[in-house]
């Protein structure tokens, strides 16, 4: 897929296996992966070069996700407006509405298998799935 | 030199991994060759064998053996003009702020440290003279410090070799060193007190707190190398040691976000630095 | 040549710290900074916390306090961290946990007890803090963890820590674990990335 070749998914997640388990998934279907521990990091990278699509974990320390996601919007234009797939451990409606509301694009819930994953981020790529 | 098996897959994922949380610095298996050196470099020179045994090694930190290994991984050459977008973004951005935030007449203050023989001090210095337009109306004191009190008094005496000005222009080297010998100059008088040195240990606030209140903070390359309790308070000096509003600046490789969430992140067009919000702020570590 | 002034030399004065509990924001932030390094300095930072602690705790000062339990690295002083890892609030637990990731070894003795706590997430947080443990007693800490654990996230957490430092004894623990999430992508992903680390190595030639 030579349209993937170009995305570049920053995965978000303080557990190096469930960054492994994403970016095996997404290299797989010829997506760039770049990776952060936590919101702080990922704030310094998206600020020295933007991504084109966040996976975001919820339950992360130190900064969770919606905290992050909350920062990231009041960036400045690109960053502020980079899609994010926000991965949760909860499946309540209440849960998917904090999540929307923080700026989540999306919401998935774990344990998320891979091929899932490269749909999702197909189709928000506006790639085909 | 004993042949060093090269790692698997899975060892070179695990040792990155352990590189990566400690540091920050990220590699992959794009860059196996850059890291396999670098762990057979530390095996052989320990004589230890196999991976699997180094790796336990290394984690149980004997003997400093993390700091080792971390600086196989860092540029630990110092010289003049050394990150030099850093200098850039000092003059064309960094300053300005702080100007506008000062009162008239209100010296602007810089502290680079750990400073060692001097090199970043000093090139801040004739960076500054070279390139920002006010160094004329705008008073400035640098101070460099450093934990070794050798350093500092090598600093002070300001004596080079070749390799350390090798980012320097002939026309920069003319201008502020004089030759003292083979291939051995030395910052000239004015230059030279221009520049105060002292010894301060960041991870001790009562020396930190002799140096009074700062407006740009060069700190980079060192807190890559504590641990992180040591980090923490580290990070705390420095916060305390800067104006509201004032910026520090890391190592490149270096970041916040293993540190401390004192600081909000500023991009700017040369560097990212971190900045002590202005009084009234939260300062919880997110941007805005 | 240059107006890059040498100053003359100043020593600011050293302020007196009030005691931690009073004071503005930057009062408090300074004296919870010198607590550690006064004898009653324990007790002086348990105070604080637990005032910080509350809602209209400065989250500046709550991590400060945090750095200087973590300074005086003892169990102790790891003692009047735990009880933060049940905190209703997030903020706390990440700064309790990051407080004792500061402190390994002072967390030594409480780690057992912690690993069997009744909230799963203080068990998960937990698991973390057996990473910077010598190897054999981690091990066994967390290998004894994934034989009684029911809640898939912990063990994801212990298999995370294990991915690092498991050693051989380890496989038998992680192999069982295997079986019970079966089913579960993730953790089967996980458990097979930690047992092929332990059991690695590439072409051993000794």
């Amino acid at each position: 897929m030579a349209e993937t070749a170009s995305k570049r998914i920053l995965v978000i997640d303080d557990a190096s296996l469930v960054r492994r388990y994403y970016r095996e998934a997404l290299e797989q279907a010829g997506f760039e992966v770049d990776e952060a521990l936590n919101g702080v990091e990922a704030l310094e990278k998206l600020l020295a070069e933007p991504a084109d699509l966040l996976i975001v974990d919820v339950n992360m320390p130190q900064m969770d996700g919606f905290t992050f996601l909350r920062s990231l919007r009041r960036q400045a234009a690109p960053i502020a407006s980079i899609p994010a797939l926000v991965i949760s451990t909860e499946a309540g409606p209440h849960d998917q509405r904090a999540a929307r509301s923080a700026g989540a694009n999306f919401y998935l819930v774990k344990p998320v298998a891979q091929d899932v994953l490269v749909q999702h981020v197909a189709i928000m790529c506006g790639l085909p799935a | 030199m004993s042949e060093v098996e090269p790692v698997s897959p899975e060892e070179l994922r695990a040792i990155c991994e352990f590189l990566y949380r400690r540091t920050g610095m990220l590699f992959t298996e794009a860059k196996r060759y850059y890291v396999q050196r670098r762990i057979s470099d530390r095996m052989n020179a320990l004589g230890i064998a196999p991976f699997r045994t180094y790796f336990a090694y290394l984690r149980s930190d004997a003997d400093g053996e993390v700091e080792k290994f971390i600086n196989a991984f860092t540029i630990n050459e110092t010289y003049f003009y050394r990150e030099d977008h850093q200098l850039r973004c000092l003059s064309s951005d960094l300053l300005a702020e702080r100007v506008r935030a000062k009162r008239p007449g209100e010296m602007l203050r810089i502290w680079s440290v750990p400073c060692a023989t001097g090199e970043e001090p000093y090139s801040i210095a004739i960076w500054l003279l070279e390139n920002w337009p006010q160094v004329d109306v705008q008073d400035i004191e640098i101070i460099g410090s450093d934990i070794d009190t050798q350093c500092t008094a090598a600093a002070a005496e300001g004596e080079y070799g070749a390799r350390a000005l090798m980012r320097l222009s002939p026309q920069l080297v003319e201008k502020y060193f004089v030759p003292v010998g083979k291939d051995r100059w030395r910052v000239v008088p004015e230059l030279r007190q221009s520049v105060q040195f002292s010894s301060a240990n960041i991870t001790k606030a009562s020396e930190t707190r002799q140096h009074g209140i700062f407006d740009v903070i060069f700190c980079r390359n060192v807190l890559i190398y504590f641990d992180d309790a040591s980090r923490r308070v580290a990070a705390e000096n420095l916060f305390e040691a800067l104006a509201p509003g004032g910026f520090v600046c890391l190592g490149h490789t270096e970041s916040m976000s293993r540190i401390s969430p004192l600081f909000d992140v500023r991009r700017f067009r040369d560097a990212i630095v971190y900045q002590r919000p202005h009084a009234g702020g939260k300062g919880g570590g997110s941007n805005g | 040549m240059p107006l890059v002034r040498k100053p003359p030399s100043q020593a600011p004065a050293t302020v007196a710290s009030p005691a931690p509990i009073e004071g503005t924001s930057e009062q408090r932030w300074a004296a919870v900074r010198d607590a550690a390094e006064r004898p009653d300095g324990l007790a002086l930072l348990a105070d604080a916390l637990s005032r910080e602690g509350a809602r209209d705790g400065d989250p500046r000062v709550r991590e400060a306090i945090f750095t200087s339990l973590a300074r005086l690295a003892t169990p102790e002083s790891a003692a009047v961290v735990v009880p933060y890892l049940r905190s209703d609030d997030a903020n706390l637990r990440t700064g309790a946990i990051d407080a004792l990731r500061a402190m390994p070894l002072a967390c030594l003795s409480h780690l057992p007890a912690l690993l069997r706590d009744g909230d799963a997430d203080v068990r998960l947080l937990s698991c973390e803090l057996a990473r910077e443990l010598p190897d054999e007693e981690a091990n066994r800490l967390l290998c004894e963890l994934l034989e009684r654990e029911t809640e898939k996230n912990v063990c994801a957490a212990a298999i995370e820590v294990l991915a690092e430092i498991g050693r051989p004894e380890a496989v038998p623990s992680l192999v069982r674990c295997a079986e019970r999430f079966a089913g579960d992508p993730f953790i089967t992903f996980s458990l097979k990335v930690a047992t092929e680390r332990i059991a690695a190595p590439a072409r051993d030639r000794q």
